[in-house]
């Protein structure tokens, strides 16, 4: 049988060989990540059946829990590693046309580093082992988002670094409180103890890894660093960002409340913050004239919904964000993918400089075009089944109060799409002057967002592909009870 | 005087996280930040260790007849602070780096005058 | 037929339009008229039937089912018979412009989409077609660019409010009974509290209203209906927003049921009266606007508005004569409304974009055919006898008048007189008057214009000296509403309170016209002066300096304009601007400074655990 070990051991022995692979062909060097996030790809894949009956529990070291590091393979981690995989092996054949300048092979490890830190965080059972894995995830980041080295982008990287550094002291703290409280970091062997002790410093513990991890999840008020980094970075790196550094973000958020913390009760709280964060989002993403300060506003946006489906935390409403969750990285890397090249040939940020794109890259503003419909939850695009299961899984609560949210959250939907189509109208039917000739994406570029497109496109029309492994994923996130008793047996 | 007997590691752990938070918070020059983040993380790391930490503890190796697991200090803190002081190195080389570039790129260091990203 | 083969070909037919066009321009013209045809062929062959499919196993655990019975088809029946004329239009009028392809696949997946909406034979369906609907629609109406973008985007925002409250809606039905299919919906509708059912009339009341632009929600209907190209209006005011009263019709009396609908009410305010109260109002208030505009095509689309109030008063209303009128006045709206917009189309294309109805006039020298099927759509409009139009609006008046409701009435009959001011100008303006220097060597409408406006317009008397053609289908779907029968005559109706009898007006209007004829023969016989002669009395008019038509109507504009103010739409702009405001005020919490940022993250995580120590909530 293969391990889920291998998911993290194989990209990170092949990172650590794209510099020297750099030595004998800088080209080579960029078809490393291409081949990790293959192979992570496939096992994912394969051990998703697997994990959809029981979940694997890997110990490395061969300690059995609580000792050594545990890796824990269930349902939503293999979910998540396979959605990095695919992500980032579409970014990787991406990156392949669009990263030609500047120091090639380093942009090609941290990128890999990225990947792996964030299969990482989705892997772990182990407290601390989340911290290190979190901490490659964001060192790498900070980097990337400096690549281009331009005002923006050092600016950009120098702020992230600072948020996101204070994050992850805080975020130690509150590992230490925990390691202090219960003499251990294994997350089953804490959730199962976690009732034992005086309920304050467990309060400050989850504070303080709340706030932590949340720096990195883009949660209101801890999100100013989001649209800076994403608008700044390289094209293919906001991708990547957006699709997947904030998920697995929100992912380390969740799991430490549902399934450590057990904090049933404190998830009305987060239903207010996911709600804030997501009209935040939009409405900040509404007056922008930046189009990848939009797309990053939009992001915190999306965050803002997912973590409100997840706080909800019924079965249907936790399979809607987790639904979200897929969508949002697939349509929201497309748009990222799409616009890189948008803007590189237009030379501007600005929205207003895209007129005429339809016309000059057809292909790549069709693939941009199917990304907002997505986004924007309509049919038949992936977001329509992920945005109508948040919304029925809603609906289906009783009480008033949920029925005023869900209210706000469609309203939020409506400005989300008032500044997109916004953007659509500006790419295909504003009339510009002078006629340029086209000149669409690379092929390379073009057959990475239509990679998207496809499974958008697919898994907009046959959601029930993926709802058992979202609906088993929600079972695994919901029941403490099942996760404890796979880990310690 | 048993209180602060007890619990001086935690104080002091504290005390350099507080100095460190109030760097980052009221400095405005990227150097002076770095060196806040540094002394937050020497106090966070002080701090896993002070968990672990028994006064006249020993090393938790059974090196010598006689000795008890009680006596010995928690090993894993320890562990987990090398851990932690790599990765605090690694975003200190990082910092260090970038302030580099962002000297050169603005001529200053105050982060002040760096708001272009914005709004 | 299969329903699931239909819309295959409706869908596949528009996907494959557009790469068509990468190939050749002709093929994909013959192609799209082709594909529009069969749609017809296919529909009609559908007559009379009445089964259900499902098609899709379980989105997301909802079967998703087509059906077709009586409603259906007349809805699909206009939507593919318009939708197929508007292609055939389009061969003329979208000639020579850019992005042809994306245009006919557009024109295509809007046809394709009305008709999934009409055949869906559950609500699940029915949200995802109509958003396709929606989202294909915005594309077509911001294809012109300029002034059209913002008409899109005014569009757009109204119609997805619309279709998420529907959504609500459709998710809150769900909940409540498990399936979405009508049937189940309807037995579950059955035994609902009032104030629920009141909720779900509500929640899909602004999703259809908002479609078919009743008042407030009709904001977004004026600019898209004017600046969507004119082919495509025809589609959009003839078919697209009577989608809103198929999904009333479907809603009140499929699924709510009759007999509940019209007992629904909070205290002694009526529901259905509320509804027929907003019809009238949607009725007046957009006439007489209708009657000052000066773009040909805003004219019309106000005048859509106008009419799209009687068809939701009549259907509201809630009697058998009035619901037959009601939709009896959406099929002839659906003719005339599109062949009016087909006329300025027409018009447009022969005067490179002209249609401001100050510059124009006299065109009835070039154009004679077009301003004969003018005229005839105009009285289809109006109401003369003799033509469609009459009959929905006879059905309508006269359940106002027995059922004495005076105010409706009034307003009903008030806006037929604003109607036809609003004609007359739209008629005058364009065809009569001083003909321009600059069009005196303009040529005819093409044939592939002329046909479809001939078909309408002969459609329009047809429907007018034999209703009883449609009106025997209309019977049946009002029958299975739970209607008592009409008494359909080809020529009329044949009720207790007075028959309808169309041939013998025709008898009445023939004789008429002999005697009229005798009469001027007899009589002396004219002279025919120049137009500036009859209109200066003699004195010399510089050409071209003149126009009398401008400012028609001034002295009543003068008199009416400022209780005519449209302070919905200004509501609306408003609104707009205040959420821009507020996300242009929100984004500043962003201020640059680094310090500003560690701040908020400190202080987020101070007051958590102050919050906690406090008042331990947890």
């Amino acid at each position: 049988m293969v391990s889920p070990v291998l998911l993290l051991a194989v990209p990170l022995g092949l990172a650590l060989c794209v510099p020297l692979v750099g030595r004998v062909s800088r080209r080579a060097a960029g078809f490393v990540p291409v081949i990790a996030s293959l192979f992570n790809l496939v096992v994912s894949i394969r051990l998703l059946p697997t994990v959809l009956e029981e979940p694997i529990v890997a110990n490395l070291g061969g300690f059995p829990p609580p000792f050594g590091i545990t890796l824990f393979a269930g349902p939503v981690g293999m979910l998540l590693s396979a959605l990095i995989a695919l992500a980032g092996l579409v970014v990787s054949l991406y990156a392949l046309s669009y990263i030609k300048t500047g120091p090639t092979v380093r942009y090609h490890t941290l990128y890999m580093l990225l990947l792996v830190g964030a299969t990482g965080v989705v892997l772990t059972g182990d407290v601390f082992n989340l911290f290190v894995f979190f901490e490659i995830l964001c060192i790498s980041s900070y980097a990337l988002v400096a690549y281009v080295g331009d005002r923006a982008g050092i600016e950009a990287s120098v702020k992230y670094l600072i948020q996101g550094a204070l994050g992850s002291a805080l975020l130690l703290i509150g590992i230490g409180l925990l390691y202090g409280l219960f003499g251990t970091l294994n997350m089953a062997d804490i959730a199962a103890r976690i009732d034992s002790v005086d309920s304050v410093p467990v309060f400050v513990a989850m504070a303080l890894i709340v706030v932590g991890l949340g720096v990195e999840a883009a949660i209101f008020p801890l999100n100013a660093w989001l649209p800076d980094a994403h608008s700044s970075a390289p094209s293919s790196i906001s991708a990547i960002l957006s699709g997947i550094a904030i998920q697995v973000g929100l992912y380390a958020v969740v799991r430490m409340v549902f399934t450590v913390f057990g904090a049933s009760s404190v998830l009305l709280f987060f239903v207010f913050l996911g709600l804030l964060t997501l009209l935040i989002g939009e409405l900040c993403a509404f007056a922008q004239n930046n189009i990848k300060r939009m797309l990053a506003y939009s992001s915190i946006g999306q965050m803002g919904l997912i973590m409100f489906a997840l706080a909800i935390a019924t079965t249907g409403s936790v399979t809607g964000g987790l639904f979200q969750m897929v969508s949002h990285t697939l349509s929201k890397a497309l748009l990222f993918l799409a616009v890189g090249y948008m803007v590189y040939r237009s030379g501007s940020l600005e929205i207003s400089s895209l007129e005429g794109m339809g016309r000059r890259m057809p292909l790549t503003s069709f693939a941009f075009t199917i990304g907002v419909f997505s986004l924007v939850g309509l049919p038949p695009f992936i977001g329509f089944p992920s945005k109508l299961l948040i919304v029925r899984s809603a609906l289906a609560e009783q009480g008033v109060l949920l029925q005023v949210l869900i209210g706000l959250v469609l309203l939020a939907t409506v400005i989300e799409g008032a500044y997109f189509f916004r953007v659509i109208q500006t790419v295909y039917f504003k009339k510009e002057e002078g006629q340029e000739a086209r000149q669409d994406a690379p092929p390379m570029a073009l057959l990475s967002m239509f990679v998207f497109v496809a499974f958008i496109v697919v898994i907009g029309v046959y959601p029930n592909l993926i709802t058992d492994v979202l609906e088993s994923g929600a079972s695994e996130l919901l029941e403490r009870a099942n996760y404890i008793g796979s880990v310690l047996g | 005087m048993s209180f602060l007997h007890d619990y001086v590691y935690y104080i002091g752990a504290f005390g350099l996280v507080a100095i460190g938070l109030l760097i980052i918070l009221v400095k405005r020059n990227l150097i002076k930040l770095i060196i806040g983040l540094s002394i937050l993380d020497t106090g966070v790391n002080m701090f896993l260790i002070s968990v672990g930490y028994i006064r006249r503890g020993t090393a938790p190796i059974f090196s010598r007849p006689g000795l008890e697991p009680d006596g010995m200090v928690d090993p894993v803190p320890q562990a987990l602070v090398l851990t932690a002081i790599v990765i605090g190195v690694a975003i200190l080389a990082l910092a260090l780096a970038l302030a580099v570039r962002f000297y050169k790129t603005y001529g200053t260091l105050d982060l002040r005058k760096a708001k272009e990203l914005r709004w | 037929m299969s329903l699931g083969l239909l819309l295959i070909v409706a869908f596949g037919g528009s996907l494959l339009t557009y790469l068509l066009g990468k190939v050749s321009a002709r093929t994909r013209d013959a192609f799209a008229v082709l594909i529009s045809l069969a749609l017809v062929v296919m529909v009609a062959s559908l007559y009379g039937k009445a089964f259900r499919v499902p098609f899709y196993g379980g989105f997301l655990g909802m079967p998703l089912v087509l059906r077709i019975d009586g409603l259906s088809w007349l809805f699909a029946i206009a939507a593919s018979v318009l939708g197929c004329l508007s292609v055939v239009f389009s061969l003329g009028y979208m000639k020579g412009k850019e992005r042809t392809s994306f245009y006919y696949s557009m024109l295509l997946l809007v046809i394709a989409a009305m008709l999934g909406v009409v055949l869906s034979g559950d609500l699940l369906s029915l949200f995802i077609f109509w958003e396709i609907m929606s989202w294909s629609t915005f594309l077509l109406i911001s294809y012109n660019g300029g002034p059209a973008l913002a008409a899109g985007m005014k569009y757009f925002v109204m119609s997805f409010v619309g279709s998420l409250a529907m959504l609500a809606g459709v998710l809150t039905l769900h909940g409540s009974f498990g399936t979405l299919e009508f049937t189940g919906v309807a037995a579950g509708m059955s035994s609902a509290s009032p104030g629920y059912v009141l909720a779900i009339l509500v929640l899909f009341g602004v999703a259809f209203g908002t479609k078919n632009a009743i008042w407030p929600f009709h904001a977004w209907l004026p600019p898209a209906h004017s600046e969507a190209p004119s082919p495509f209006s025809a589609v959009l005011s003839g078919i697209l927003i009577k989608m809103g009263v198929y999904g009333f019709l479907l809603l009140m009396f499929v699924i709510v049921g009759l007999r509940t609908f019209l007992s629904l009410g909070v205290g002694r305010i009526e529901f259905h009266t509320v509804l027929s109260i907003i019809g009238a109002i949607t009725i007046l208030l957009p006439t007489f606007i209708a009657i000052f505009q000066n773009d040909a095509k805003r004219l019309l689309a106000w005048s859509t508005v106008a009419q799209a109030g009687y068809i939701i008063l009549g259907i509201s209303f809630g009697t058998s004569l009035s619901v037959a009128g009601g939709m009896f006045h959406f099929l002839n709206h659906a003719v005339f409304k599109a062949l009016l917009f087909m006329v300025v189309g027409a018009v447009e294309y022969r005067t490179n974009g002209v249609r401001d109805l100050d510059s124009l006039g006299g065109l009835i020298k070039r154009m004679p055919v077009t301003f004969i099927v003018a005229v005839i759509g105009v009285c289809g409009l109006i109401g003369v006898p003799l033509t469609n139009g009459f009959v929905s609006k006879w059905l309508i008046y006269k359940t106002l008048i027995l059922e004495r409701s005076p105010f409706l009435a009034f307003a009903a009959l008030f806006g037929t007189w604003g109607t036809i001011l609003y004609s007359y100008k739209f008629l005058h303006n364009i065809f009569l008057g001083q003909l321009p220097q600059r069009y005196e060597d303009m040529e005819r409408a093409p044939f592939t214009m002329l046909l479809p406006m001939t078909i309408l317009s002969v459609v329009v008397v047809l429907f007018g000296v034999l209703p009883g053609i449609p009106l025997a289908v209309i019977d049946t779907i009002g029958v299975s509403f739970g209607f008592e029968s009409l008494h359909v005559t080809p020529w009329g109706i044949a009720s207790d309170t007075g028959a309808l009898n169309t041939v013998n007006m025709l008898v009445a209007a023939l004789v008429g016209l002999v005697v009229v004829w005798c009469v001027f023969r007899s009589g002396a016989r004219s002279v025919s002066v120049g137009q500036a002669d009859s209109y200066a009395a003699g004195a010399a008019v510089p050409r071209d300096k003149y126009q009398y038509s401008v400012r028609f109507y001034a002295p009543l504009r003068r008199m009416m304009a400022p209780y005519l103010k449209d302070f919905v739409d200004s509501f609306y702009m408003r609104l707009a601007g205040w959420v821009r405001g507020l996300g242009d005020g929100l984004r500043r919490i962003y201020t640059g400074y680094v310090g500003d940022y560690v701040m908020y993250i400190l202080v987020f995580l101070a007051v958590l655990i102050f919050v906690q120590i406090a008042w331990s909530p947890w």
